[in-house]
């Protein structure tokens, strides 16, 4: 037995190194495969985007621009539209991500106490709306009576707490030492403060996870913007690029608004697409290396104690 | 050690105020936004469709028992959204779920760092972008006019004309299951990912001493100590099996392929917020909502009864 073990592994600097044999060739090469299929939608539209409109429509176009142009980028970036779309969406993830973590983050520290009265039966009123939920039309209409529609606050207010991160949270202040809070009863520390100095500093790898989540959350959204917002100057980012996008692939039938004419007769309305769709993903790609690194963290620790 | 304790133990007696209202905060802001609108199911059973002040009718109006639901289930549409929502999510659960599963396994072979991080980094991207952008990517690759698809398929000599990718209905379900799959499963292992490296290595040394090879560990070693994880998520996607998602079907959706891609959540917005029929649409609502806590339910029952474990 010993013999067969020395011949899968042989001994390295590490200890046992793994040899490469067909299997990894076969594993290498189907992640190489996914990877490009993965990537290669982005990078086509990316040099899309730095061609030249009418050249690019010839077609052939696969790996690298053949006519630069940055006049794509000229036309997408005039329209007010997106600068409005821009603006909303940039207030709405700065102010709706920092409203969300630090209200989930009070109500997780409250539950994650055990000296919280009818833990429980709070816990349950938490976890039944993970569950079931009154529906588009109800939900639409307290909004109205909160006078809420139609103002920048609809995207703020209704999404100020989320059950499933409140849990995350909760459970890691669960793992955080229960003497830290003892001695800091010790020294006379009300709970609110406990939670303010003590808890949020201590946390900041589980909130920095929930942050990034909610706040891509709010780069991304578009339906709240198309169902609880009329005005031109509430519309989002996406919901920008939805009409854009749609508009000029079905003039015909989607909602007009998206584009001023000379455009959308212009033969580099694809071109300008791609533009619009490369500006509008340049926030989330400079932020992905913390992304990626946070969110996969956070996974890890939501799960730590499912 | 029995001093802390003590401590410990006279502070959860106490009620605590300030712990109380933090949690109080919570509780109010889902009676607001989750709550109340469950009261507003009444509105399904009284007939406010088209109405232009839902909040005085729904005073003055009388009940009228199920009709809102007849009428659902009467309707014309009620056929092909049924058929789209459940075969969608039919095939996401066999498809689109078990697929990051696989993916975390062969993530896990490669022992390359860099290149597992590479892999990571690139795979994980996609999720990041919104289904508006992806959708766009999406329905410009599939473009008669020049859209790679189309190109390459002719490039390689194995269709003669562009084929009409979304404006053919019977490509729909092909079109969403894909490029989810792309979008999502790189993002999608994380969890799998994460509960592997959670799996003990003394278990993989007792099975290489007992001659398994890699396959034998991935599917005897590695698979049943991750199967917690999977049952959890598992029963999860069986409730949302009637949300599809409504951006990336909204985002595909165009009126040449209606047949195959209105769904629930798109067809409660049409009918909802477009045409107004406030009580018809709660209904459908409703009738979402029922189904899946049904399935949600019968997950958990059935997932306690053969694996042990279930979501609560």
């Amino acid at each position: 037995m010993a013999i067969r073990v020395s011949g899968k592994f042989r001994k390295g600097k590490s200890g046992l190194v793994h040899r490469t044999n067909k299997w990894d060739i076969m594993i290498y090469a189907f992640m190489a495969f996914f990877v490009i299929v993965c990537v290669y939608p982005f990078w086509y539209v990316l040099i899309g985007s730095f061609s030249d409109g009418n050249d690019y429509m010839r077609g052939g176009v696969y790996l690298w621009p053949r006519l630069v142009s940055l006049q794509n980028y000229a036309v997408a970036l005039v329209d007010s539209r997106l600068w409005i779309g821009f603006r909303v969406t940039f207030l709405r993830t700065v102010i709706g991500t920092v409203t969300n973590v630090l209200f989930t983050a009070m109500v997780a520290y409250a539950m994650s106490r055990d000296n919280l009265p009818f833990r429980p039966l709070i816990y349950w009123f938490n976890m039944f709306t993970m569950f079931f939920g009154g529906g588009l039309i109800p939900f639409y209409l307290v909004l109205k009576q909160l006078k809420l529609i139609n103002t920048f606050w609809v995207y703020i207010i209704p999404g100020l707490y989320s059950v499933y991160n409140m849990i995350i949270c909760s459970n890691y202040f669960r793992s955080i030492p229960g003497e830290l809070h003892e001695s800091a009863v010790m020294d006379g520390a009300s709970e609110f403060r406990i939670f303010r100095s003590l808890y949020l500093p201590l946390s900041t790898p589980v909130l920095a996870t929930i942050a990034l989540w909610v706040g891509v959350g709010h780069w991304n959204a578009f339906y709240d913007s198309m169902v609880y917002t009329t005005s031109r100057d509430l519309q989002t980012l996406q919901l920008y690029l939805y009409k854009m996008i749609k508009t000029s692939e079905f003039v015909s039938t989607a909602d007009m608004g998206g584009l001023p004419s000379n455009i959308q007769q212009n033969i580099t309305a694809t071109t300008v697409r791609y533009a619009t769709i490369v500006i509008s993903t340049v926030p989330i790609l400079c932020i992905y290396p913390f992304l990626q690194r946070f969110l996969a963290k956070g996974i890890m620790l939501g799960s730590l104690k499912g | 050690m029995i001093k802390t304790l003590g401590v410990r133990k006279k502070n959860r007696r106490r009620f605590n105020w300030q712990i109380f209202l933090m949690a109080m905060a919570g509780v109010l802001f889902l009676a607001i936004f989750a709550y109340v609108p469950m009261f507003g199911i009444v509105i399904a059973f009284k007939d406010l469709d088209y109405t232009m002040n839902v909040m005085a009718d729904l005073q003055s109006k009388p009940f009228v028992g199920l009709d809102n639901f007849i009428k659902f289930i009467q309707d014309a549409q009620f056929k092909t959204v049924m058929t789209n929502t459940l075969m969608l999510g039919v095939l996401e659960l066999v498809i689109t779920f078990p697929i990051p599963i696989f993916f975390a396994l062969l993530l896990n072979e490669i022992r390359n760092n860099f290149g597992r991080r590479l892999v990571q980094t690139c795979t994980y991207f996609p999720h990041f972008i919104s289904w508006v952008v992806f959708g766009g990517i999406v329905t410009a690759f599939l473009s008669t006019d020049g859209g790679f698809i189309n190109s390459a398929l002719m490039g390689l000599g194995l269709i003669r004309s562009p084929v009409q990718f979304l404006s053919n209905a019977d490509y729909f379900y092909a079109i969403v299951i894909i490029s989810s799959v792309i979008k999502g499963t790189g993002w999608g292992s994380v969890v799998y990912v994460a509960a592997i490296a959670g799996v003990d290595q003394e278990i993989y040394d007792a099975a290489r001493v007992d001659g398994a090879n890699r396959l034998q560990m991935a599917l005897r070693v590695t698979l049943p100590c991750i199967a917690p994880t999977i049952t959890v998520l598992l029963l999860l996607a069986i409730s949302g099996i009637l949300g599809s998602g409504f951006d990336r079907i909204y985002m595909l959706q165009n009126p040449l392929n209606l047949t195959r891609s209105e769904v629930l959540d798109t067809y409660i917005y049409k009918v909802g917020i477009s045409q107004r029929r406030f009580s018809f649409t709660t209904a459908v609502g409703v009738f979402r909502s029922i189904v899946a806590v049904i399935l949600l339910e019968a997950g958990n029952i059935t997932s306690k009864k053969l694996t042990g474990n279930g979501l609560f």
